[in-house]
Parts: C-alpha cells; sequence; structure tokens
C-alpha cells in the first residue's frame, strides 16, 4: 500500500527513523535481580525489596539508535524453578533474552548457563542473548570472576555486562547493546512478529514512542 | 531488695529523669526514635500496618469516620455471635455479615473459625514443632523460602524489620509447611498467602490455615501450587469461557493485543488478589473465600473485568492494559469496598445461575496423593538446588497446554482479522452485565441472556431501542461509504445520521436508530433478545432479483443480488470501537490499513 513508506513523515518535515518493536525475556535464578533490572531500565527507579514476580510481568520501554527506534517489550520471568513450566511461553517468538546472574552467588551462574543452553535448543535460532552478571555494586562478596563469565559468554556468542539495577550500572547498556545487535532491515519486519522484530505502522503510537526517546 | 535500697534507687531515678529535662535536647541526650515526632513511621502507618510513602493525613474524612462507626457497631454483634458460633441464628446470619466485612479487630477469631482450626490443632497436637524440627535438618526450600521472606510485605510494620519477629514466624511456618506438605514444598506466592495469615495470626495458627487453604476441598489450593500448576490451567480455561461469554468484546481486545489471561490473573488465582487490589478490599475478598471458597476466586476475576471494561477497552497496548490491571488497580480501585464487594455478590449469583459459577470438580492430579507430614528423603539434586534441565511430563503437559491457549487466541485474531468487518450475524460486541451503575458500557443482558450469543436477531430487534452511540455514525458513514461505492477515495461526509441517510437512501426503507437515554437503570426488553450497543441494524426491504445496492455518493449503481446476507433483508453493521480502523474493499474483499504517515490524506 502507498502508506508504507520506510520512513514516515512527521507532520514537521522531518525524518522520523523507522520503528522496531522486538520481543525480549528476562530469565534467571530468583532474586538475581531481573524484576528490579527491568524497574530500572523502564522507569529509572530501584526497590531494596523488589516483590517476587509471581508468574511474569510485562513492560515496555523505547531505546533510540541513529535513526531507528527500538521498542522492547519486555518479558520479565518468575525465577523459581517451580515457574520453568511457565518460561517457554515468554520466550517463544522473543528475539532478544537477557540471562541474569548475581554475581556475589557461583549457583546462579551454573543456572544462567542451563538458561543459554535452554534457549541455544529451544528458543528463535536468531536469537540474540545477553548475559548480566548483576548485583556489581556488592563486588566484594563477588563469587563470579568477571573473566569466567565473559570467556563462557564468548564461547557462546553472547554479549555479556556486569550491571547493577541499585546504582543503574550499565543498564541501560546492556538493552541499548542488544537493541544494536537486533536485525533492524526491511526483510525481517514481516508481520506477526514470528521471530523477527515487527515494524510498527500505528501512527500514532509512533508519535509517542519517538517523542518519549531520545531525550 | 531492702527498704533503704528501694529508696535509694527512687531518688536515683527521680534524679535521673531531672537531669535529662534540665539537660534538654542538648548532644548526648539520649532519645529513643520513638519519643521524638519525627518516628514518621506512626504517621504513615495505615490501620492494616502498612508504613506509607507519605504522612497520611490525621483527619479523618467523614465518610471513613462513618464507616469506622458502622463497624464499631457491628463488633458487638459479632461478638455475639462468636459466642455461638454453631448456632443457628450463627448460621442464618453469617452469609450476610461477612458480606458487608468483618471486624478488622475480630478477623483473627473469625479467619480461625472459619477454617475451623481449633480442630485440626486439637488432632495434630505436636505436628507444627517436628515439621519445624524437620525442616531444620532437611529443609531444600530454605534458600528460596529466604529470599522471598526478604522481600514479602516489607513495608509492613510488622514484616519491616529483618528477621524480625514475624518474618522469623514466616520463614518458620513456610518451611515447616513445605515439609508437611511435600508434594508442594514452597511454591512462590505461598508467602504471600501465609504472610496475610500471619497479620492475625499466630504461627502455628498461620500454618494449619495455610495447609486448609491448599487441602480444604472448599480451596484447594495444592493444584495451583504443585509441579505444572494443574488447577492454574483448568481455572484459566474457565476464565476465558466466561469472559467469552459475558465479555466477548473484551476478550476480542486481549486477544487483539496478545494478552493472554495468564499474564494478569495468575496472581489474582495464586493469592487471592494480595498486591493486585487495595488491602481494605483484598481483606474482604479474603472474608468472602474463607466462606465461600474458590468459586469466589472465579467470580472477583469477572468483577475486577467488568467494573473496569470500559477503561481498560481504551487502553491501546497490553503494556498500558496490564499496567492498569496489576499496578493502577492495587493503588487506587476507584470503587469504595462496598460497591465492589456488592456487584462480587451480585457476579455470584449470576454465574450460579448461567452454571458458570465453577469449572467442575478437580482433576485426579490436583488433589494430594502423598500422605501429609512423612518425611520424603530428598535426592541429590533438590539437596545441592540443582535444576533440572529437562521438563517432567507433568511440566510438558502445562506447557502445551499453555502454548495450545495461546496460539488459539492468536488464531482468533488472524480469523478475525481475515472475516469481514461487515460480518452478519455476529453478535461479538454483545457484553453482558446488568450493573446499573455503568449503563452506557453495557446494555441491559445478564449472563443468562448472554447464551443468545451468536444468535441471529430477529426483525423485531430492529423495534428496540439500541444504545448505539451517536458520535460512531460518522464511523459508519465512512464504512458504508466505501462498502457501496468500492472507492477508496470517495468524499466521506462527516455529518453522521444525515450522512447515514443519504448514503441509504433508496435502499433504507425503514431504519430504526434510537439512541437511548443514559440512564441509571437497565431498559427493559422488548425481546428477549439483547441488541449490542455497537450493532447497528438496519431493515433492508428488497426484491431479490433488481434491487439496485446504490452508492448515492458517486452516483454509481450497481446491480448486484444481496447473496452475501443470509438473512436477505438485514443488513448488520458491526463498528470496532477499539481503533476505528477504516476498510478498504479490493477485490470484493474487505481489508483495513492503518494509517503509518501522519501526512497521509484520505481526501
Amino acid at each position: 500500500m502507498a502508506n508504507r513508506t520506510p520512513a514516515a513523515q512527521r507532520p514537521n518535515g522531518s525524518t522520523q527513523g523507522k520503528i522496531c518493536q522486538f520481543k525480549l525475556v528476562l530469565l534467571g535464578e530468583s532474586a538475581v535481580g531481573k524484576s528490579s533490572l527491568v524497574l530500572r531500565f523502564v522507569k529509572g527507579q530501584f526497590h531494596e525489596y523488589q516483590e517476587s514476580t509471581i508468574g511474569a510481568a510485562f513492560l515496555t520501554q523505547t531505546v533510540c539508535l541513529d535513526d531507528t527506534t527500538v521498542k522492547f517489550e519486555i518479558w520479565d520471568t518468575a525465577g523459581q524453578e517451580r515457574y520453568h513450566s511457565l518460561a517457554p511461553m515468554y520466550y517463544r517468538g522473543a528475539q532478544a533474552a537477557i540471562v541474569v546472574y548475581d554475581i556475589t552467588n557461583q549457583d546462579t551462574f551454573g543456572r544462567a548457563k542451563t538458561w543459554v543452553k535452554e534457549l541455544q535448543r529451544q528458543a528463535n535460532p536468531n536469537i540474540v542473548i545477553a548475559l548480566a552478571g548483576n548485583k556489581h555494586d556488592l563486588m566484594n562478596k563477588r563469587m563470579v570472576e568477571y573473566e569466567e563469565a565473559q570467556a563462557y559468554a564468548e564461547e557462546n556468542g553472547l554479549l555479556f555486562m556486569e550491571t547493577s539495577a541499585k546504582t543503574a550500572m550499565n543498564v541501560n547498556d546492556i538493552f541499548l547493546a542488544i537493541a544494536k545487535k537486533l536485525p533492524k532491515n526491511e526483510q525481517t519486519a514481516g508481520p506477526g512478529g514470528s521471530g523477527q522484530g515487527r515494524r510498527l505502522v500505528e501512527g500514532d503510537t509512533g508519535a509517542k514512542t519517538a517523542g518519549n526517546c531520545c531525550k | 531488695m531492702n527498704e533503704e535500697d528501694l529508696i535509694k534507687r527512687s531518688a536515683e531515678e527521680r534524679d535521673k529523669i531531672f537531669r535529662r529535662y534540665e539537660r534538654g535536647r542538648e548532644e548526648g541526650a539520649e532519645i529513643d526514635p520513638w519519643e521524638d515526632p519525627s518516628f514518621e513511621v506512626y504517621h504513615a502507618t495505615d490501620r492494616y500496618g502498612f508504613i506509607h510513602d507519605k504522612r497520611l493525613s490525621s483527619k479523618m474524612d467523614p465518610q471513613e469516620a462513618k464507616r469506622n462507626q458502622i463497624e464499631l457497631e457491628r463488633v458487638k454483634k459479632w461478638l455475639k455471635m462468636l459466642k455461638s458460633w454453631s448456632s443457628s441464628v450463627t448460621k442464618e446470619k453469617l452469609h450476610k455479615r461477612i458480606y458487608k466485612g468483618i471486624p478488622n479487630s475480630l478477623r483473627p477469631q473469625v479467619w480461625c473459625k472459619l477454617l475451623n482450626l481449633e480442630k485440626v490443632k486439637n488432632e495434630n497436637r505436636g505436628v507444627y514443632a517436628e515439621m519445624n524440627k524437620l525442616a531444620r535438618l532437611y529443609s531444600t526450600d530454605a534458600r528460596q523460602i529466604d529470599s522471598d521472606v526478604n522481600r514479602q510485605f516489607r513495608e509492613h510494620i510488622i514484616y519491616r524489620e529483618r528477621y524480625g519477629i514475624k518474618q522469623q514466624s514466616l520463614y518458620n511456618v513456610l518451611t515447616a509447611y513445605a515439609m508437611y506438605n511435600s508434594e508442594v514444598g514452597y511454591c512462590q506466592g505461598m508467602s504471600g498467602l501465609a504472610g496475610v495469615l500471619l497479620m492475625y495470626m499466630d504461627e502455628e495458627d498461620a500454618f494449619w490455615a495455610t495447609h486448609a487453604l491448599l487441602t480444604d476441598p472448599k480451596y484447594m489450593m495444592h493444584g495451583l501450587y504443585k509441579e505444572g500448576f494443574p488447577k492454574l490451567t483448568r481455572f484459566l480455561a474457565h476464565h476465558d469461557r466466561i469472559l467469552q461469554k459475558i465479555m466477548p468484546k473484551l476478550k476480542k481486545h486481549f486477544d487483539k493485543h496478545g494478552l493472554d489471561s495468564i499474564l494478569y490473573s495468575l496472581k489474582w488465582f495464586f493469592v487471592c488478589f494480595v498486591e493486585r487490589v487495595p488491602f481494605s478490599l483484598c481483606l474482604r475478598i479474603w472474608d468472602i473465600y474463607l466462606l465461600d471458597g474458590e468459586r469466589v476466586i472465579t467470580a472477583m476475576a469477572i468483577t475486577i473485568l467488568k467494573l473496569h471494561k470500559r477503561n481498560i477497552i481504551k487502553l491501546r497496548d497490553m503494556d498500558s492494559i496490564v499496567h492498569f490491571i496489576q499496578v493502577k488497580l492495587y493503588k487506587d480501585f476507584m470503587y469504595d469496598d462496598d460497591t465492589v464487594i456488592q456487584t462480587l455478590e451480585k457476579t455470584m449469583d449470576e454465574l450460579k445461575r448461567s452454571k458458570l459459577d465453577h469449572p467442575g470438580p478437580p482433576q485426579k492430579d490436583e488433589i494430594p496423593s502423598r500422605p501429609f507430614g512423612i518425611l520424603i528423603q530428598p535426592s541429590f539434586e533438590q539437596i545441592v538446588g540443582r535444576r533440572a534441565e529437562k521438563f517432567t511430563d507433568k511440566e510438558k503437559n502445562t506447557n502445551e497446554i499453555i502454548t495450545l491457549r495461546s496460539e488459539e487466541a492468536k488464531d482468533a485474531v488472524e480469523k478475525e482479522n481475515r472475516e469481514s468487518q461487515l460480518s452478519v450475524g455476529d453478535s461479538g460486541g454483545l457484553a453482558g452485565s446488568k450493573f446499573s451503575f455503568d449503563p452506557s458500557i453495557d446494555d441491559a443482558s445478564s449472563l443468562l441472556d448472554c447464551q443468545h450469543t451468536g444468535s441471529r436477531r430477529s426483525l423485531a430487534d430492529t423495534s428496540v431501542t439500541s444504545t448505539a452511540d451517536l458520535s460512531v455514525f460518522s464511523t459508519i458513514t465512512r464504512s458504508q461509504a466505501h462498502e457501496n461505492s468500492l472507492d477508496t477515495h470517495s468524499n466521506i461526509s462527516e455529518n453522521s445520521v444525515g450522512a447515514i441517510s443519504s448514503v441509504g437512501s433508496g435502499i433504507v426503507q425503514s431504519s430504526s436508530i434510537q439512541k437511548q437515554p443514559l440512564s441509571a437503570h437497565s431498559t427493559p426488553r422488548a425481546t428477549p433478545h439483547n441488541p449490542s450497543p455497537d450493532v447497528l441494524r438496519i431493515y433492508v426491504p428488497y426484491s431479490p432479483l433488481d434491487t439496485p445496492i446504490a452508492s448515492p455518493q458517486n452516483g454509481d449503481v450497481r446491480k448486484s443480488p444481496p447473496t452475501s446476507f443470509p438473512d436477505g433483508n438485514k443488513i448488520r453493521i458491526r463498528i470496532d470501537n477499539d481503533d476505528f480502523p477504516t476498510p478498504l474493499v479490493e477485490h470484493g474483499q474487505i481489508k483495513h490499513f492503518r494509517i503509518e504517515n501522519p501526512d497521509f490524506d484520505l481526501k
């Protein structure tokens, strides 16, 4: 149809970049800070006693990359093993995942590895996976060495950063790094979002998100 | 201590106190935090013990004062009733009184009675202490419970301090219960359940209350929490069924935005609305839940959606819908508790009448199958906390059910999109409710009447009033113009009623479009059928072979017998209120497009 142009003209004539929407899922052991990372990224807040996620939570946030606005649909999951059976519902069709562990707890790193394995086996083959070593603010209690995690990430082709939802360290950065790595070409913008980013075509949403970011 | 010593001690004490006052607030003065007005927690703690960010108003608003007065009056009646709990008078009055709300000061006693804890405790003396001991030695859930106790109700005055007395209790109850009911162990969500119970009970009572909630057939939360969540999937399916039946438009709205009910309702089911509605309302729901059991949860879920349907329909993306249901309603439900509970009661009645109040008896796997309190030797994996890499059969099953649900919803949306916007005989917009407080979004149909959903309406319908909002007429005009002219660039009149008649002139011989005045009462119907607010019916008599379908806008006259309308002389136009998409006719099929470019000009 004629109104499908790569860059929508805004009323003032300036070129607004394309808008891509991606589904991103957060996975990881309970209490490693998944919800806190999302809260920091989406609202810039931190709660010392973030309530535990029962089931899953859903939030969105947009980031701007050059001429592209990337809208993340973020699925934050419950960490307890019992809820594992619901996880496929959330990572199915996801274009990106952040697997979180707690740098003060070696077990959570082990658990992160099994999540990565599961994603590699079961999720969308082109999924962009980032590994986040959270709670960097508790450095003095560190149990997982940076080098160890980095080596693992490299081996498996994952993005990797140590983060702190509390101090906000690397939180925006990890989402931005994912946004950069995600494919945003026209061909991938197929309908239905099955495995690929969706172009937003709703004019109003596009204008709103564009207005909210790039600040 | 002899007299001399006592006198000496008194003198010292007097001296000490006097010196403190003489010294005043100078440096080094020993002042405990609670002695100073700066100890804000007193001013920010509400009557249920929750500490708020801001100081609460010291003035009570008149309504609250009135409520408190009423509650005080009720306390007297309740005290009397508690004395003769098993009498017939109590049985008679209990229902009504509980629906009015148990006085907060008496919740401890009444909840214990409703859960029959005295009896259970007597029959199981020493068991709780034994489970504590077992947990101390063998618990494999300690880590998870610890991390959840550390964040459960931390804004509540009794859970505020780390390792404080109630945190200890919560930890003890959960670890002990995980030993007692080894099939469930500990599942996230249970800390919320036990957390509320412990606000009103001591440890041992809370332990047995948790057990009652999990295993009493009335509540049977066992099936919710155990591996694979068998009860959850069953209740979700039931919830969806009710939604489809009585609020199909809302269901479609959810489907359209990819919102699976599991996202917003899981916590409703798992912790009985804790942290999803304001705490005062939550307690009222708990009162009723303890009395009437699991059908309360089903009905309350529907009640929330009914009360806020109009707000939710306006929200255009999943993000805002979820935020509204999960966050906004927790902060401010927008209806007072009494109104909500009255609506809940009504919903329960209506669901019962249409036999939708209960999804039926539990499946076998929802019921406890292991004896309680027997120590099951944990596996090595459990002990060291190693996680399974593969799903169990039960988990696979859950996974499949859940996936199927979302795929069905997706398929439904796709099918919907494929189908013509001008559907014949579709009454998808029918919304059933007869709650009088919100007549503008609902017609007067009741749940029972909703069984007519999907049935073709008779001509008689055209003579009854429709709640169609005149504001949508311009959209009707637009779609109708496109339909008739097959011309996307036709001029579109923005004037509503006049435009309709001009579009329809020559074909609409007798149309009956009336706007129902918004009144606080439902309108009696001439027929048992209930026209939906957004279905416009136009009576179109025609001669099957030769009536021209005209499009006066561009003067074209097309000859085509209306074979696509099986009912022959009826055209049903359904307006999708969600986003007023403009249908476009291409090769005889109606498609939708959305405006991507704001500058794109329809004219």
